[in-house]
């Protein structure tokens, strides 16, 4: 559950400053789809990483279930965003020096909780089609499937939230239609909660709900 | 604990990764920069050193040997000089012992066809050594080093060997007007001794013991006829000096301090005592030595920063990446310092292999023909233990300072510079 009062969030100081979020509130359920729409420089993606504790406001209060984020240290937030939050980028955001397989355990070998990472690594990477590329490198596979390995490693700590980053951006049609009907299974098999920024009409078929952005406020009007 | 050895292993996994699956060719690149990094550092002050110890060993070889032993400042003469030479021999740390006997004298070549008595073309004063040529080879080199001619038998009297500074000629460094003008072995020289004794000697040898400070500029005749020069039987069994060769070069200090503790009426110095001007000279060479360890050093120190700069920055994003994804900060600059560790390390071992297998051979096979002697490297443990720890420090350094303002950017504007 993700519970936003009052989202403040300015670039710059005095007369050159720019405010990208102008008080937003918004609530999201546990296990929801959402995709966060809006034309560019409407807030969403500046949204995105406050939600997902990338990033600071510049006021108001964000709780993920339950907990006052934006009051963590650092190092709190840092890990709270290994064991709670998964974070899918745009693209590239693979380490290219690791194969599928290590990309993926990565951040569960950083939770020490997670004895089992390989297995658990394997499993996700079966679940996200991908069993037969875990020794492959990031450059030996497509973009398509750069993703996917993105989202398996999103996933590969349990969180309870997945935030993700105009996803498809990069991809092809066929690509983009593989991730996000992989996202549609993740939530409706898993009860996966999934925040999604996304430029394109099209993925609205998949979500439960589209929070559209204008200006910096919420516009669903 | 349990975190921070968690934190260490994905560190590791991280650098290893990061060094091992990257680009070879840069990998590599780093490593042998960092080598001659490191074979800069050492080789430098190596040459330096190699240079004082060459000067070193040519003093105590050719000149002084370990410790020298002159009369008191009241007297001119060693007395007795076999029973002092025996007693010191029973010392511990005294390998060998030898007498001479000084006197200056005015050395001419070519006299017949000098034109007035004051043409000091091919004459000129020199100190000439009374030795005991056994002996003598016993304690310094001279005799090994003749370049023309041979050395002198116990029993010659009309023979004399001369230093090529003394001989003169195309080996000698000197200007020709300072020398005898190039005498050869078989030629005839006059010597005039302070007493007033005039003797004429066939030159049996020239040496050049490469100590063109002191030893070259030398003449020696045997012990038996300076005695008889100066005068029999005062001058028997009298020294002007006795060195003392010691067992290992170093322990001058201790041993003039054992032979002191004998009793004996003498002046007991180390050869570093009368070093004077080589001492300065050396001293000089240090200075410079430590200039140019040290600016190496920072040059070192530059390049790896630049080195590890620019690695950092190439993977900026990636840092942010594994920040975004809950990585916690501490594991990934310690991957990257372990990277810069990795790679001074890596790099040392690399010098080092260049030093011992290509350098050093290189200049024990092909040394350098020094004025004072044949110079080689001259690497010593201590430096190369402190140029490791030196350039690994400034490596940590070097990798500390970038990671850390990488790291104390946003993630924001890690992953997308805003």
């Amino acid at each position: 559950m993700i519970s936003v009062k009052n989202l403040i969030k300015n670039y710059g100081h005095g007369h050159s400053a720019v405010q990208a979020l102008k008080g937003i509130d918004l609530k999201i359920a546990a296990g929801e789809f959402v995709a966060i729409m809006g034309r560019s420089g409407s807030g969403k993606s500046t949204l995105l990483r406050i939600l997902g504790l990338l990033d600071m406001p510049t006021g108001g209060e964000v709780k993920i279930d339950g907990v006052d984020a934006l009051k963590l240290a650092e190092k709190e937030r840092a890990r709270f965003r290994l064991e709670k939050l998964g974070y899918v980028f745009q693209e590239h955001s693979l380490i290219s020096e690791l194969n599928v397989l290590e990309n993926v355990y990565l951040p569960a070998v950083a939770d020490l909780a997670n004895i089992n990472y390989r297995k658990r690594a394997k499993e996700i990477l079966d679940m996200v089609g991908l069993k037969d590329r875990i020794r492959h490198y990031p450059s030996e596979i497509s973009g398509g499937e750069q993703q996917r390995v993105a989202i398996a490693r999103a996933l590969v700590n349990q969180p309870r939230t997945l935030f993700a980053d105009e996803p498809t951006a990069s991809l092809d049609m066929e690509s983009s239609q593989i991730v996000l009907d992989l996202f549609r299974k993740l939530n409706r098999d898993l009860g996966q909660t999934i925040v999604m920024v996304t430029h394109e009409p099209e993925d609205r078929q998949y979500v439960d709900r589209v929070i559209w952005m204008k200006d910096g406020r919420i516009d669903n009007g | 604990m349990k975190t921070l050895l968690g934190n260490l292993k994905l560190a590791f996994f991280l650098a290893f990764k990061s060094m091992f699956k990257g680009n070879k060719w840069a990998l590599g690149l780093i490593i042998v920069v960092m080598a001659f990094s490191f074979v800069n550092l050492i080789f430098t002050s190596s040459v330096i050193s190699g240079v004082m110890a060459t000067m070193d060993n040519q003093m105590i070889n050719t000149v002084f040997s370990n410790v020298i032993i002159s009369p008191r400042e009241d007297k001119y003469y060693i007395e007795r000089a076999d029973e002092v030479e025996a007693k010191i021999r029973q010392i511990s740390g005294v390998t060998e012992t030898c007498s001479h006997l000084n006197s200056s004298g005015f050395i001419e070549y070519g006299w017949k066809e000098k034109g007035l008595p004051w043409d000091r073309v091919k004459s000129g004063n020199w100190n000439i050594l009374g030795i005991d040529p056994a002996q003598e080879a016993k304690v310094t080199t001279i005799g090994h080093n003749m370049i023309d001619g041979q050395y002198l038998d116990e029993t010659d009297t009309n023979s004399i060997v001369l230093g090529v500074e003394v001989a003169g000629g195309e080996k000698a460094q000197t200007s020709g007007f300072l020398t005898l003008g190039g005498v050869n072995v078989g030629d005839k020289v006059r010597v005039t001794y302070p007493n007033g004794i005039q003797r004429e000697y066939t030159v049996k040898g020239i040496f050049r013991a490469r100590e063109m400070m002191q030893a070259d500029h030398l003449a020696f005749v045997t012990n038996r006829e300076m005695v008889s020069v100066l005068g029999r039987p005062q001058f028997f069994n009298r020294a002007s000096e006795i060195l003392v060769r010691a067992e290992n070069n170093g322990i001058e200090d201790s041993l003039a301090g054992e032979l002191r503790s004998t009793g004996l009426d003498l002046e007991i110095r180390s050869w570093r005592e009368y070093g004077g001007a080589y001492r300065s000279v050396i001293s000089t060479f240090e200075i410079i030595g430590t200039i140019i360890g040290g600016t190496g050093l920072i040059v070192a120190a530059i390049v790896m920063f630049i080195v590890i700069y620019i690695n950092v920055i190439s993977k900026k994003r990636q840092i942010g990446i594994l920040r975004a994804i809950g990585i916690p900060q501490n594991t990934v600059l310690g991957s990257y310092l372990i990277q810069a560790l990795s790679y001074a390390l890596l790099g040392i071992i690399l010098g080092w292999f260049i030093i011992r297998l290509v350098l050093q051979p290189y200049f024990i096979f092909n040394p350098i023909d020094f004025p004072f002697g044949f110079l080689s490297l001259n690497i010593e443990s201590s430096r190369i233990i402190g140029s490791a720890i030196a350039l690994t420090a400034a490596s940590v350094l070097a990798g500390l300072i970038p990671s850390w303002a990488v790291m104390r950017e946003s993630i924001i504007k890690t992953l997308w510079g805003v």
